[in-house]
């Protein structure tokens, strides 16, 4: 009988289902891995298993028995540990004192800490923590972070631990330790549940495998027998419908962008150039330095290249200011937050970046403004009234406020990050169509985007990242999701190479 | 750091002396600085190191030293409050009208502790259930508060019992000697797992919720104990004075801040230590006994006061500069 099993389970976010009819079972002393794609569905599956949110419809089981208020408390209690992969640590408390945190032995009501000693040790020595149990967790590199992470779980001797992509930030050898102890774990009779996008290390240490695509089981299986390619088409493959634009290959375009060397945040030592009129896809999964690609080329964030050539400049932009000026446009991912300033009008959003380029005595002039801003809203199919606050706009309205706002300037290169996340179906067809018509007009366009049918259909190379470095540049020729997917979870490519 | 835990040796001490001495890393520096002006107030004034010099200075620093725990307490819990002031004059005045009057000097006291304890309580239920922020909802506690201390004790007045004031503010340390205890008390609370816990329900609310940690109860508690400190104080000036005045916190609200930052308590929560608050405190004190001995007008102390804050905070961002 599964220690913990989701039967059915179903979980939509203000409408948008997220899992449908998904169910798994955790059995004693069986590893069992954890599959998907970006936004397939993966962690609302794991909060849903440990309480953190409830359920739309089906039932959570605990052994064979359904559950019907799950909670982080019924969680625990019942012998449940999950490994975030955002940590839950307190940087300045000690590694024992995170260790105990929330389960600490008392004696006549202080913690006890010599109880604590022996309990945080005991799981130390299990994940391979030599470090001082006095030490400030905040003075531990990421990866240390992330093993005192997992030893809190243990220190709760859980029946069944879930992991999620705890070999995220570990190294090599630490990777090693964690199997190594999973295995341990196992013999002991701990139901693992393991999500890892590392493909090799899901087929060497699990035992049953469970693949969602968009919030649906595509399988549930014993591992022994399959192969990584087949696993791997198992988590893609979505029908693009008529959502894309028809494709044609540009002609051979002088390039405006082009690097080597370049190191901005965790990217190491990329060498890229950017062809006038292209779509140029950044794919990879979430987190590999692709948005601190972006940043570091738009002079956001701190950045540094051999030799790097951008518009009419033969070095680095530096300073958004002069990225700018150099027809750099960025347009990001939160636009909540970094992209529009909510409470103001859809005009004021739209003329803010082009203010800074009228004379600053001169005075504003709203008739002219206006126009501008009728044209764009026209252009971009933008609805609504201009003097709206765009916190009333929906979020594909709003996306196209944001790429709007960039176009007095007139910039020749446009870098996108995730543009369509949270966008509905109709106003995703629309920016493609854009994004189509603004390469086809000469602009650059780099799009970063998780969604792999969108690097697929819309893009004329797509450079995948891994671990801050570029793992492969797929030419139009050789694109389809398995070769990107393939090469964002380090699955040798097969087709890819030429 | 060569401050490794010896797992063999004896019981409770192997693990939480450790603990203890790391968290002294953060503040050597401060603990030097005060060590530099104690010595150059010694010199300026040598009386300092006779038992009455001593008893007058700790009764100087004592209510300072209150209200700094007061307010580290609730940035440690990633509050802040504005409301420090009125809570002491608050004390003042309960004091000075109970403590001679039909409760006697234990109801008095009882009264106060009382007070300050409910109002912290609330105030904190307001903002961890209601999820206001801390700067606001103290900040309109602060004209309540101090609008009641009005309403109780329109004009200065009333009176504080001669022995008690005798016994806080004569010649003996016995402010000390209370401060001494009730920071024993803060090193008993912090080894409760309530009271460790305030640590992670500041820093990281949703992890400590995640790990099971009780985080409405930790911060409300640390607003109710915050509210004690803050009319406690309000108690020992009153007795200093020997009476009650409805204004007399108003310069407690920002100098608890100051105190706390300069003892290298952070605003975004589980930043910094008691220890570092309270040296932080005695810094503050010191700074203004050593430039008042050294005839700074009291205008020029204020500037003096408010650069070395700046300074003081930027020191570290400038080390991390340079790195």
């Amino acid at each position: 009988m599964p220690f913990l099993a989701a039967r059915d389970v179903s979980k939509a976010f203000f409408g948008n289902p997220v899992l449908r009819g998904v169910s798994i079972a955790l059995m004693p002393g069986q590893i069992h891995a954890l599959l998907g794609e970006n936004g397939a569905g993966k962690s609302t599956l794991i909060n849903l298993l440990s309480g953190a949110l409830a359920i739309d419809s089906g039932a959570i089981e605990i052994d064979g028995q359904p559950i019907s208020n799950m909670s982080p408390q019924a969680a625990r209690k019942a012998g449940i540990a999950v490994v975030q992969q955002e940590l839950s640590l307190t940087a300045s408390l000690s590694i024992a004192e995170n260790i105990g945190l929330g389960a600490y032995p008392r004696r006549f009501g202080l913690i006890d800490y010599a109880a604590l000693e022996r309990g945080a040790a005991a799981v130390c020595r299990l994940v391979g923590l030599k470090e001082p149990l006095s030490t400030p967790v905040g003075l531990l590199p990421l990866g240390r972070r992330q093993m005192v992470e997992i030893a809190k779980a243990l220190y709760r001797k859980p029946r069944v631990l879930i992991l999620d992509e705890p070999t995220s930030s570990l190294s090599a050898s630490e990777t090693r330790t964690l199997i190594e102890l999973l295995g341990v774990l196992r013999c002991e009779g701990v139901a693992i549940l393991y999500i890892s996008h590392r493909l090799n290390e899901v087929m060497a240490i699990g035992e049953h495998v469970t693949v969602l695509k968009d919030g649906v089981r595509t399988a549930d299986q014993p591992l022994a027998g399959t192969d990584a390619a087949g696993l791997v088409r198992l988590m893609v493959g979505r029908d693009p419908g008529d959502l894309f634009p028809t494709w044609q290959p540009s002609a051979q375009t002088p390039t405006v962008v082009s690097l080597s060397g370049f190191c901005a945040g965790m990217v190491r030592d990329v060498e890229l150039t950017v062809r006038e009129g292209e779509v140029l896809g950044i794919g990879g999964l979430v987190g590999q330095g692709q948005e601190d690609l972006l940043l570091g080329l738009y002079g956001a964030l701190p950045a540094k290249a051999a030799s790097a050539s951008v518009g009419a400049a033969q070095e680095l932009p530096g300073s958004v200011p002069r990225a700018n000026s150099l027809g750099l446009a960025y347009i990001p991912a939160d636009r909540k937050r970094e992209g529009l300033h909510l409470i103001h009008s859809i005009l004021t959003n739209i003329m803010l970046p082009t203010l800074s380029r009228i004379p600053a005595l001169k005075p504003r002039s709203r008739s002219s403004e206006r126009r501008i801003a009728e044209q764009l809203a026209t252009r971009f199919m933008i609805k609504g009234d201009l003097s709206r606050p765009a916190q009333a706009l929906s979020g594909g309205n709003q996306q196209k406020v944001a790429l709007a706002k960039w176009m007095p300037q007139d910039p020749a290169v446009l870098l996108l990050n995730d543009p369509t996340r949270g966008v509905d179906v109709e106003t995703k067809r629309e920016i493609y169509a854009l994004l189509r018509n603004l390469a086809a007009a000469g602009k650059a366009v780099v799009l970063l985007s998780s969604d792999t049918p969108e690097l697929v259909h819309l893009c004329d190379r797509v450079a995948v990242m891994r671990e801050g470095r570029i793992s492969a540049l797929i030419e139009r020729q050789d694109l389809s999701e398995e070769a990107i997917v393939s090469a964002a979870v380090g699955v040798e490519p097969k087709r890819v190479a030429a | 750091m060569s401050l490794s835990t010896n797992p063999t040796r004896d019981g409770v001490k192997a693990l939480y002396w450790p603990v203890q001495m790391r968290r002294n890393v953060g503040v050597r520096g401060l603990f030097l600085v005060i060590l530099a002006f104690i010595i150059a107030y010694g010199i300026l004034f040598p009386g300092l190191f006779s038992v009455f010099g001593f008893a007058k200075f700790t009764q100087s620093w004592f209510p300072l030293a209150l209200v700094t725990m007061a307010q580290a307490l609730l940035m440690l819990a990633g509050g802040i409050s504005l409301a420090i002031g009125p809570l002491v004059s608050l004390g003042a005045v309960i004091a000075a009208t109970t403590m001679t009057q039909s409760l006697g000097v234990a109801g008095g006291a009882a009264a106060v502790a009382l007070a300050g304890l409910l109002i912290g309580a609330a105030t904190g239920f307001i903002v961890v259930k209601l999820r206001l922020p801390a700067i606001v909802v103290t900040l309109a506690g602060s004209f309540v508060i101090a609008g009641a201390a009005l309403l109780i004790l329109p004009r200065p007045g009333g009176a504080m019992p001669p022995w008690v004031s005798n016994l806080l503010a004569g010649g003996t340390p016995a402010a000390f000697g209370l401060l001494v205890l009730i920071v024993l008390g803060w090193k008993l609370y912090l080894a409760t797992p309530l009271g460790i816990s305030l640590y992670a329900a500041g820093e990281n609310p949703i992890g400590a919720y995640r790990s099971g940690v009780p985080v409405d109860k930790a911060l409300i508690a640390a607003y109710a104990i915050s509210g004690l400190l803050c009319t406690g104080a309000g108690l020992f000036v009153a007795a200093q004075t020997g009476s009650g005045d409805p204004v007399i916190g108003q310069s407690f609200t920002l100098n608890s801040i100051a105190a706390a930052v300069l003892g290298g308590v952070g605003f975004l929560g589980g930043q910094g230590t008691m220890r570092g608050a309270l040296a932080g405190s005695l810094l503050l004190s010191l700074m203004i006994s050593v430039m008042f001995f050294l005839g700074f007008t009291p205008v020029a102390q204020y500037v003096a006061q408010g650069l070395i804050i700046v300074g003081a905070v930027a020191l570290p961002q400038l080390k991390g500069l340079r790195r």
